[in-house]
């Protein structure tokens, strides 16, 4: 019997006899339900994300058309609104500039707080 | 792939994979039961493309060892030596004559390279053919060839036979 016959007779008749483990599969399961878990999550979040991008366009269509379409109803005179209307909101936005400044930073705060808030609630 | 469905494919083929991992693991139970369940993971996660061109038990196996292969990269990083791979086999687990009785084949097993080391192990604890161990690990067939002549030769001057 040669070194090459030896060392196969070796390997072969000691192979690794595991213990039987009945946790193992268990454990495996809970993570696989996690996984599943995380991945309805990420596929609700996909889902939600697009139906957000879908009503965006459509509103963004309706407002353009509904738009266009009062624009043709109701022209508007240019030189009544330059003197009238316009002149009036620049003045008024002018004077109250700083507290819109606030207010939408404000906003704007507000809403990525609440935003991060759901997002790792959700998770 | 359903997990139920995913859960009954691998009641058969978890036990070869762990004994695998164990193999490569040199008798660690321990890391090798957490890289098995990271690779079953892995696996439910990517089950979508497994088209059933190969086994799935080789489609199994390419991804575990993927996972052991990582692992070692990981560890590489974290500067944990073989050595104390070695010394935790041996003393983390709770019922050690196992690990008694192979480790003088487990201490030979972790002194060789780990690419010997698979091929080894799957041709000669999980009896996969040249073509099966090619697919697995990803490499040509004559290396696989190779890669079992000199792993044979590391441990039979190791082992003294």
């Amino acid at each position: 019997m040669n070194g090459k016959d030896n060392i196969e007779e070796f390997l072969r008749s000691n192979k690794p006899q595991l213990k039987d483990d009945p946790t193992f599969l268990l454990e495996t399961n809970r993570r696989l339900k996690q996984v599943e878990g995380i991945k309805a999550e990420v596929d609700r979040q996909r889902t939600y994300g697009r139906m957000a991008l879908i009503v965006t366009l459509v509103l963004g269509i309706v407002i353009g058309a509904a738009a266009v379409i009062i624009g043709y109803i109701c022209p508007v005179d240019p030189d009544k609104l330059n003197q009238g209307a316009l002149n009036g909101i620049i003045v008024f936005l002018t004077t109250w500039k700083e507290y819109f400044l606030i207010l939408a930073a404000a906003l704007s705060v507000s809403l990525s707080y609440i935003l991060s808030r759901t997002r790792k609630a959700a998770f | 792939m359903t997990r139920e469905r995913f859960i009954e494919l691998i009641r058969t083929e978890q036990e070869p994979l762990r004994r695998f991992l164990l193999g490569l693991c040199s008798g660690n139970q321990s890391m090798a039961d957490d890289i098995a369940q990271d690779a079953l993971v892995r696996a439910y996660v990517a089950s979508g493309s497994f088209l059933g061109l190969s086994k799935f038990s080789t489609w199994l196996f390419r991804i575990a060892y993927n996972c052991f292969i990582d692992h070692c990269r990981k560890s590489t990083l974290d500067t944990v030596s073989s050595e104390s791979y070695e010394a935790q086999s041996v003393l983390s687990d709770d019922t050690t004559d196992d690990v008694f009785r192979y480790q003088q084949l487990y201490q030979a097993l972790d002194r060789i390279p780990d690419k010997e080391r698979a091929a080894i192990v799957l041709h000669y604890f999980e009896d996969h053919d040249i073509k099966e161990i090619s697919s697995i690990m990803q490499i040509p067939s004559g290396t696989v060839k190779y890669l079992l002549s000199i792993g044979r030769n590391h441990l039979k001057e190791d082992l003294s036979l």
